[in-house]
């Protein structure tokens, strides 16, 4: 499997790997710092509640978990891999019970609140996911060839998919079909399998689509309403049915106004930071409440560095991410066996779906669809979730010898 | 490299992986390339346009002079009390948290919950709709306000109020600027500043506002100003907001507004999302305007209007004084006159109703907007065409009372008797005028008035000035009869001046027949005068024609005009000023209307002084409807004048205007 023999003094660190996301959190922190300082209430938290330093200490909390995840082999991991995975998905079942899931003041039932502190059992049902579905990928070759398998893996998937979709989330509930995919493809399942579901899942997305924008109301699939506006945003659509009177009209584009706001900001939040930026804490969109400081500092967070550091600023951002990510790749390459293997690709393809949607989505590539970016947008479970996934490639880095 | 690291490793999935990982984060750097270069200038104007509101700030308008400085026109600072709103954003929380809707209600509580000791009746806020929750804190809004302004009447010792309707226009349109409370006066401004806490966001601003400390001297020459916030042609062409402005109308403040009015400048307010202002930063600063220094002497001029204003309120008419070397008019009046200051401050209806007046037409520049008969005034011209026609000064002719031209019998005011030039001159004989006039010949005479440039612009203050009236030579060959040259030679009939028209011909018989432009405007120079050079001077123009006649012809002239004034019998007596040698022509001019009824007279006096160099000359002219002499009226007020130049001219040790 690998070109050059292992040596005893391999390195027991990927330090490109831990040097990037360290710069990462730090460019995390002062910046979840910048988006917060301008927020127009009079009164500033007291600086032990002050955003950034929750941040800080979320950083910590992951680096711990990070390592906690490290001191057990992965092999071990995996055999815990379905009990972990129906513990997921008991907590998302728990989500949607109105009892136990918070919604935080926010319409969508995400969190869980565990005294001062809530979490979003989504984040880790990504994890969870990526975990069972390894396991169960690391089969011998040529029981991955049957379609059995291949329909248990999508069975693995829908199930949490349809639960976090449930919340609703439809970002985080989207993101498990590339991980999913990413997973059976680098496992080997034959090709015309992943095809044939690329192909219905484009033609059921393409049916979706048709739908929510050009289908009479009565005909259109029971979407929450600010998913329906954001992805008619998106295309730039109005939204109105065909026979509405010019009143209406004009109030419905009225209220997509309202609804693309976000997305308006953020643009000319990025597009006026030119090549330089205007500097720490100088971008005035977000200070000056244009950017809503709802979102600033964790969905548009990227928007806040794009203002403030300029182009430089962006490229920076997504060449450590690019570090990140190709470094999870070279540990998938590395690693002793295909569980391994499956495990740090599932990590690579969630991170990459994270940054490449939150990013375009900045600039408009992408529909708004509340994903955050990770180590950066503000948000424990978020936070948490990404560093944990970094231990998971750590510990596959860490027992690749082991053999 | 780690990324070759993959694509070189025969793992063709992970390869694959790597491929797909690099092209997305290519598609993320092309679009931010996009977005952040070259879109850039796009979005950056986005941003300043929700951002940032433009705002014009007048410049401070130039100062118009006269001679010695004396300022005719300049700004005073009005303090305007101003509320900025964004400072009143905390009082604006409180009273919506103060005033929010909340209902009581009673909920019904499980039997354990009530022995537990939770109460069942609560106060829970009214949930709004989105109108109505708007509704309610524009009135939130405004009753802090409203509270505030009354604390602060209260304190000020001054009624204030600010209405609904004010408030919210002011509100939607102009958040970034001060709300406006009240002008100061010296009072509310004492007052203010005593107070040792005044609440946040009050503040005084400053708006210069144009005053003429002299009211209504020299009116019709300063012009006045009418409000107008427009840009200027070489100003920015869009603002969010202007500041009041004025533009001038007539006069100087119309004719040099270009350079009196200086360059706007550019205030930029940088607003949040909700439209508060949150700072602000000046783009360009206003440049002042330029001061006009005019020719005028306020003394004299002041002068002028009293002498004019001696008959009365009502008095109509027009003074001119004017160097007879260069042309500097030292004086331009016309009575009755407006007072500039009431259209900057707002024209009562009273007033607007007497500038209306269709006998006073106080807006009427008298000494050159209208249409005059010269009078007997005009046998000065008759004289020169007489003279250099070769008729001998010493001819005498008798005269019995009245002459006949044509079948038209022509009374005259001079006794009968034997009549040369002189004494006909003097006594204003129209026998004697009449008969030579036409042994002269009319076209002698306008040739006399076009050396005069009678019946065309002096272009001194355009839009105040009309030609008069010559006829022309064309005119005078076809259907002329000798009755239109009698009436001409007696000031009367198709001729018809201006009083500058006829003070400029005064001045041309005392400075030996140089026909003068007259001239208002001295110089132009900045408000802070730093070098020479930045002054812009309006030179003595050279004559703009030359008589054409006799040194003997004006010797003889002169010296008739200085016996109507000395000699006993002249018909300017009243104007002789001891130590001033007067030289002058009286007139008195008949008004008819269509039927041919006297409605009234234009009564004149054109002088020259001093007889041996002659440096001034003043021209007075009255309009009546109740008769009377010019020697009687006019002359009286010229000597006015005189005796005022003459202390003047005691006063400074020098002369006021130098001979060269």
């Amino acid at each position: 499997m690998f070109d050059t023999p292992l040596k005893e003094h391999e390195a027991k660190v990927d330090w490109s790997l831990i040097s990037a996301l360290a710069g990462l959190m730090l460019i995390g922190a002062f910046f979840v710092a910048s988006a917060t300082s301008g927020n127009e209430s009079s009164s500033s938290p007291a600086w032990y509640n002050q955003a950034w330093l929750r941040q800080i200490v979320w950083y910590a909390l992951g680096m711990a978990a990070a390592a906690a995840v490290c001191l057990v082999d992965y092999r071990v991991w995996a055999r815990w891999s379905l009990v972990i995975y129906w513990g997921t998905v008991l907590l998302l079942g728990a989500v949607l019970i109105p009892g136990i899931g918070s919604t935080h003041g926010w319409g969508a039932r995400r969190w869980i609140d565990l005294g001062p502190l809530g979490f979003q059992p989504s984040e880790f049902a990504k994890l969870a996911l990526i975990l069972a579905l390894a396991n169960f990928l690391s089969r011998p070759r040529d029981e991955l060839q049957t379609p059995g398998t291949f329909w248990k893996a999508i069975g693995m998937m829908t199930l949490p998919f349809v639960l976090v979709f449930k919340e609703p989330d439809l970002g985080s509930a989207l993101i498990l079909i590339p991980i999913t995919l990413t997973m059976l493809y680098v496992a080997g399942v034959p090709k015309r399998h992943i095809n044939r579901l690329i192909g219905s899942a484009g033609v059921l997305i393409a049916l979706l689509l048709v739908d929510i924008l050009f289908a009479p109301p009565q005909w259109q699939i029971k979407l929450e309403d600010y998913q329906r506006r954001r992805l008619l945003v998106y295309f730039g659509q109005d939204g109105v049915p065909a026979g509405a009177s010019a009143e209406q009209r004009q109030k419905a584009r009225r209220e997509m106004r309202n609804y693309s706001y976000n997305v308006d900001q953020a643009l000319i939040s990025v597009g006026s930071g030119g090549i330089w930026g205007k500097g720490w804490r100088n971008g005035t969109q977000n200070a000056l409440g244009y950017l809503p400081p709802a979102v600033a500092h964790n969905d548009f967070i990227f928007s806040v560095i794009a203002e403030e550091k300029g182009f430089v600023g962006s490229v920076v951002v997504l060449a450590l991410f690019s570090v990140v990510l190709f470094s999870g790749i070279r540990i998938a390459g590395q690693a002793r066996d295909r569980l391994g293997n499956l495990l740090a690709v599932g990590v690579v393809a969630m991170l990459f779906s994270h940054v490449f949607i939150n990013v375009g989505m900045n600039i408009r590539l992408m529909p708004v669809t509340g994903l955050p970016l990770p180590l950066l947008s503000y948000g424990g479970s978020s936070v948490l979730s990404s560093l944990i996934a970094t231990g998971i490639w750590q510990n596959v880095f860490l027992y690749r010898r082991a053999y | 490299m780690m990324i070759f690291d993959q694509l070189k490793k025969n793992e063709p999935h992970l390869r694959v992986l790597t491929v797909s990982v690099l092209a997305g984060m290519l598609v993320l750097l092309a679009g931010l390339w996009w977005v952040q270069v070259i879109s850039c200038r796009h979005y950056s104007e986005n941003l300043r346009a929700q951002a940032f509101r433009t705002v014009r700030i007048p410049a401070i308008r130039g100062k118009i002079l006269d001679r010695n400085g004396g300022v005719l026109a300049e700004n005073q600072p009005q303090y305007v009390l101003g509320l900025y709103l964004d400072e009143l954003r905390d009082r604006f929380q409180a009273e919506w948290a103060r005033s929010r809707p909340r209902v009581t209600v009673t909920n019904r509580l499980p039997a354990w919950k009530r022995w537990l000791g939770f109460n069942p009746v609560s106060t829970v806020r009214v949930k709004l709709s989105k109108q109505e929750y708007m509704a309610h804190a524009a009135q939130t809004r405004y009753r802090a306000v409203s509270n505030l302004v009354h604390g602060l009447s209260r304190s000020l010792n001054q009624p204030l109020a600010v209405s609904y309707g004010e408030f919210v226009s002011h509100y939607t349109e102009q958040l970034a600027l001060p709300l406006p409370l009240t002008n100061c006066d010296h009072r509310i401004m004492a007052r203010f500043f005593e107070q040792t806490s005044s609440p946040r966001g009050l503040d005084l601003d400053v708006h210069p506002q144009r005053s003429y400390p002299h009211g209504p001297t020299a009116a019709h020459v300063l012009g006045f100003l009418v409000r107008d916030n427009r840009s200027a042609s070489d100003e920015l062409a869009f603002f969010n907001y202007r500041l009041p402005d004025y533009r001038g109308r007539v006069g100087i403040e119309g004719l040099y507004d270009g350079h009196l009015r200086g360059k706007a400048g550019v205030k930029s307010v940088l607003v949040n999302s909700l439209g508060y202002r949150q700072s602000e930063q000046i783009w360009s600063e206003a440049e002042p305007g330029l001061n006009v220094v005019l020719t005028l002497d306020l003394i004299i001029q002041k002068a002028a209007e009293d002498a004019l204003r001696s008959r009365g309120p009502d008095a109509r008419g027009a003074a001119v004084v004017m160097e007879v070397r260069t042309g500097n008019l030292l004086a331009l009046a016309s009575v009755p006159a407006f007072d500039p200051n009431v259209f900057t401050q707002g024209v009562s209806h009273d007033y607007m109703n007497w500038l209306n007046t269709p006998k006073l037409r106080p807006q009427i520049n008298r000494t050159m907007q209208e249409n005059y008969a010269p009078g007997s005034i005009f046998k000065i011209a008759i004289a020169l065409a007489c003279l250099e026609a070769g008729i001998d000064p010493r001819q005498k002719i008798y005269h019995p009372g009245y002459i006949y031209v044509g079948r038209r019998q022509i009374d005259d005011l001079a006794p009968a008797g034997e009549y040369d030039f002189h004494r006909g001159f003097i006594h204003s004989s129209n026998a004697y005028f009449v008969t030579n006039g036409l042994r002269a010949g009319i076209e002698r005479i306008v040739r006399i008035g076009q050396k005069l440039h009678l019946g065309q612009r002096t272009g001194l203050l355009p839009g105040q000035e009309t030609p008069g009236y010559l006829p022309g030579l064309n005119e005078i060959r076809t259907g002329w009869i000798p009755g239109d040259t009698a009436n001409i030679c007696m000031g009367q009939g198709r001729l018809s001046v201006t009083p500058l028209q006829m003070a400029v011909m005064t001045a041309a018989i005392a400075n030996g027949g140089k026909v003068l432009w007259p001239r208002l405007v001295d110089r132009i120079e900045p408000q802070r005068l730093h070098t020479p050079d930045q002054v812009e001077r309006y030179p003595v123009r050279p004559p703009r024609d030359t008589l054409g006649v006799s040194p003997r012809t004006l010797a003889l002239v002169r010296e008739a005009m200085r016996a109507d004034v000395e000699d006993e019998g002249g018909t300017g007596r009243l104007a002789f000023v001891p130590g001033l040698r007067v030289c002058g022509k009286t007139g008195t001019a008949q008004i008819t209307n269509a039927r041919n009824e006297l409605v009234g007279n234009t009564l004149w006096f054109t002088s020259f002084a001093p007889f041996e160099q002659p440096r001034y000359a003043v021209l007075i002219m009255v309009e009546t409807e109740t008769g009377g002499y010019g020697g009687m009226v006019c002359a009286p007020m010229a000597k006015k004048i005189y005796e005022t130049i003459l202390e003047l001219e005691r006063q400074q040790g020098a002369v006021l205007a130098r001979t060269p």
